[in-house]
């Protein structure tokens, strides 16, 4: 990479391992090597660092995320290890006008889906009119026929909403949507505070704009969504101590000032939902639930389950409080239902979409399956209702066995997969081995639907692939996280 | 408040209180390495085992008295009680217990007093014994005192005087009852047994319970057996004291049930009151030490009723009686 003045003045260069590969746009320099216009103050920053300051500050925000616990848990064969998220402290940047046109696109994209699933547990007029085939929906497992008919207050579906994009020399695309329990918006925050901790004068001079009112607007969104005009009881609704995200539960609970319950801790009497507290009963108007669908009530979905209360969706649907996200939300983010969604935009609010969807194969459909087979060394090929990165396969960075494996899995239970090209995902710049170097990266920005609001905050989680070469972000596999600046020029 | 959020509170300052006995306890035998013999060594080992209610790992608190014996016995028994998991009263078991339950209530503690006690629990995990014996048996049990005080710090000056507060004050105080009222127990009848040179200090007992200085501005430098019982079961400033103990029960429950909110008070607060009443006027001068013994395995058996109390007023009772309210 070329020389700037300041790194000139070190024998040591942070950027001399950062190789810039055609195939990937790189978010801090053009392809000729310069850095783009908003990213010069921070790439001259990072150089003008010594090897030994550069390891300070990666130490500083591993032991600060260290001390305060900010941890996801993984559930072994064996025994529950608690985990720190791999942060890397250098922020990726965006620009305001990047920014807007990402929001743009989500808050349309929410609005269709929220549109959606009104429309498919009652009238089914985009069902009727072929705009996404029938059995895709009806036969998804997500598609809880009891929601049917029932009248969800205010018709938000989807209160919380993650997103995952992507960028590649074609510009910004979505990934998928996650509309049930999305998850990581304590890792924005928690990135946030630790980075703005490490470069306090850097942080002010790029006009960043602001993530940390994120609470007080998931407070707004979801007091706005009470069924009463009394003040709302707020809760959220944990699977409890070991779910992977319950540092996040915890953080958001403490911002917002609301209870943290889990399913032992309610009580349903008359229809009415309670928490059982030290002065006897309290009644709750709103339920953040942070677990998924099946097992929010034994007597209606999983009998086994006892992560939820008995009773609790019979409560839902005499009207008494509100769940947010609604039951039934996850039949718009199946990821065979993912391709149709821009035909859904199109036909809900008659736009085109203003964020494009990644060319995605069914394998549902004959030539789909067909596309897939032949191609499985180029595809990634994902389960429809998988998330975590686990039941996928990386055509281009499996073994032939895996592949000849998956391919038998592919044509034994077909309607169960779909495939995307293998995405030449933007590549960020990361501190790695005592050098910068690029990594690939994508973000989740998260969106929340009111009564009469629609706001997404500027910023997101920014998950990157911190091994080299590796195309997974999830964190369970391998993936970290950085600090995602929106700033404006 | 949530019952179960309540629970948690109540469980946090039942494990950071013993936290703190246990390394009470167990810094008496280690101070004692110095420059005691060792059969005040193996006695003062067993005060510790008999006060928790645990055998002694091998079996016994018996020392050898060669040196090399006695520092084997001592790290032995000494690990027992730091760092072994699977002894619910070792300081590495209620720091993680401790830590657990703070993680279920999380949203309602400030984030330093969060920290605080992570920090504590990873330099415990961490701690390699071995290591920290050779530069000297105390350092370890010193360095976690340091901790646990900074964390009480932290705590006092940081947290909301709600009733996540009441709670804890509730678990921290009736686990001190329970715990002093078995230590003191264990005392007196270790030392019906043991008389002449080889009977325990009563000095070293108000050294332990942080007394010896105050005992002595208070009575005289001449320490005698019934005004030590006394001090320690009936003086109101003395935080060691079981008075003391039961005061801080009873401000705690009057905060969560305030006086003539609810009438009639609730059981565990008119327990409360009455053991209070019971302390007061119960005079230990004078009494013969088995008598003494008795009256402490009463109280130690009163402060587990009043937690069985506390866990129905509170915690888990039924759908009816929580509408009731």
């Amino acid at each position: 990479m070329p020389d700037s003045e300041s790194t000139r003045e070190h024998p040591f260069h942070p950027f001399a391992r950062y190789e810039l590969d055609p195939r990937f746009y790189d978010e801090m320099f053009d392809d000729d090597g310069t850095p783009r216009t908003a990213s010069r103050r921070m790439r001259d920053t990072l150089a003008g660092f010594a090897a030994e300051d550069l390891t300070k500050l990666q130490d500083r925000v591993y032991r600060r995320f260290l001390h305060e616990g900010i941890t996801f848990t993984v559930l072994g064969a064996e025994e529950v290890t608690e985990r720190i998220i791999p942060l890397d402290f250098v922020p990726r940047l965006l620009t305001g006008r990047e920014w807007d046109h990402i929001e743009r696109g989500l808050k349309q994209r929410l609005t269709a889906i929220n549109l959606f699933l009104k429309d498919v547990y009652h009238e089914g007029r985009s069902l009727r009119d072929g705009v996404v085939p029938v059995d895709l929906v009806l036969g998804c497992p997500q598609y809880r026929i009891e929601m049917r008919g029932f009248k969800v207050p205010h018709d938000v579906y989807v209160a919380v909403c993650g997103t995952d994009i992507v960028r590649t020399h074609d510009g910004f695309a979505v990934l998928e949507d996650n509309l049930r329990v999305p998850s990581g918006v304590s890792y924005m925050l928690g990135c946030r505070d630790a980075v703005k901790d490490a470069f306090p004068e850097l942080y002010r001079a790029h006009r960043v704009r602001e993530v940390s009112d994120y609470s007080e607007r998931l407070y707004a969104t979801l007091a706005s969504l009470a069924p009463s005009t009394r003040t709302p009881r707020v809760a959220i609704l944990t699977p409890g101590l070991y779910n992977s995200a319950y540092y996040e539960h915890a953080l958001l609970a403490g911002e917002m000032g609301v209870e943290l319950v889990e399913g032992h801790d309610l009580v349903m009497h008359d229809a009415v939902l309670y928490a059982r507290t030290t002065k006897g009963l309290e009644r709750i108007d709103v339920l953040y639930r942070r677990l998924d669908d099946e097992f929010l009530d034994p007597v209606t979905f999983r009998g086994d389950s006892v992560l939820g209360a008995a009773g609790l969706f019979h409560a839902y649907r005499a009207g008494s409080f509100v769940i947010a996200n609604a039951p039934g939300t996850g039949v718009a983010d199946d990821k065979a239902l993912y391709a149709y969604v821009p035909r859904i935009i199109r036909y809900f609010l008659d736009e085109e979409p203003i964020l494009q969807n990644v060319e995605t194969h069914l394998c549902r459909e004959p030539e789909g399956l067909a596309y897939t087979l032949q191609h499985l060394g180029e595809l990634v090929v994902k389960e429809v209702g998988g998330s975590g990165g686990y039941g996928m396969l990386v055509g281009p960075h499996a073994s032939a066995e895996e592949r000849a494996a998956f391919a038998e899995r592919l044509r034994a239970d077909p309607e169960n997969f779909i495939s995307q090209p293998t995405l030449d995902l933007s590549r960020a710049p990361c501190f790695v081995d005592g050098r910068i170097e690029p990594r690939h990266v994508d973000i989740r920005p998260f969106v929340l639907q009111g009564r009469d609001t629609q706001e997404v905050v500027p910023g997101g989680l920014c998950r990157v692939a911190l091994r080299r070469g590796s195309l997974v972000v999830n964190s369970s596999q391998g993936g970290g996280c950085k600090d995602l600046w929106v700033i404006d020029e | 408040m949530l019952a179960r959020v309540a629970a948690n509170f109540y469980w946090l300052g039942r494990y950071l209180e013993r936290s703190k006995h246990t390394i009470r306890l167990v810094r008496y035998p280690l101070d004692q390495l110095v420059d005691r013999p060792g059969a005040e060594i193996a006695m003062a080992w067993e005060v510790v085992y008999r006060t928790l209610g645990q055998a002694p790992p091998g079996g016994s608190a018996t020392t050898e008295e060669a040196e090399v014996y006695l520092m084997t016995d001592a790290y032995t028994l000494a690990g027992g009680l730091i760092e072994e998991a699977s002894n619910p009263d070792s300081i590495l078991s209620c720091w993680s217990t401790a830590r657990e339950n703070a993680r279920q209530v999380r949203s309602h503690l400030p984030l330093p007093v969060w920290t605080c006690l992570n920090q504590g629990y990873l330099w415990m995990r961490e701690s390699d014994l071995p290591s920290a014996w050779a530069s000297g048996p105390a350092a370890l049990v010193s360095e976690a005192t340091d901790r646990l005080r900074h964390l009480t710090g932290v705590m006092d000056a940081l947290m909301y005087r709600d009733d996540g507060w009441r709670f804890l004050s509730l678990g921290q105080f009736t686990e001190r009852l329970q715990h002093q009222a078995a230590f003191l127990g264990a005392w007196v009848e270790l030392g019906q047994r043991t008389e002449g040179a080889a009977a325990l200090p009563w000095a070293d007992l108000l050294r332990i319970c942080g007394a010896y200085e105050v005992y002595s501005r208070h009575h005289s430098m001449e320490v005698r057996q019934e005004q030590v019982l006394g001090f320690l079961v009936r003086d109101p400033e003395l935080p060691r004291s079981l008075r003391f103990a039961v005061h801080l029960i009873e401000e705690a429950l009057a905060g969560i049930d305030p006086v003539g909110a609810r009438y009639p008070l609730a059981p565990p607060h008119r327990m409360a009151l009455r053991l209070a009443a019971a302390l007061e006027v119960e005079a230990l001068d004078g009494r013969r030490d088995g008598d003494s013994a008795r009256f402490f395995r009463i109280i130690g058996g009163e402060a587990r009723k009043l937690h069985d109390l506390t866990v129905s007023a509170y915690l888990d009772y039924t759908t009816t009686s929580g509408l009731e309210t």
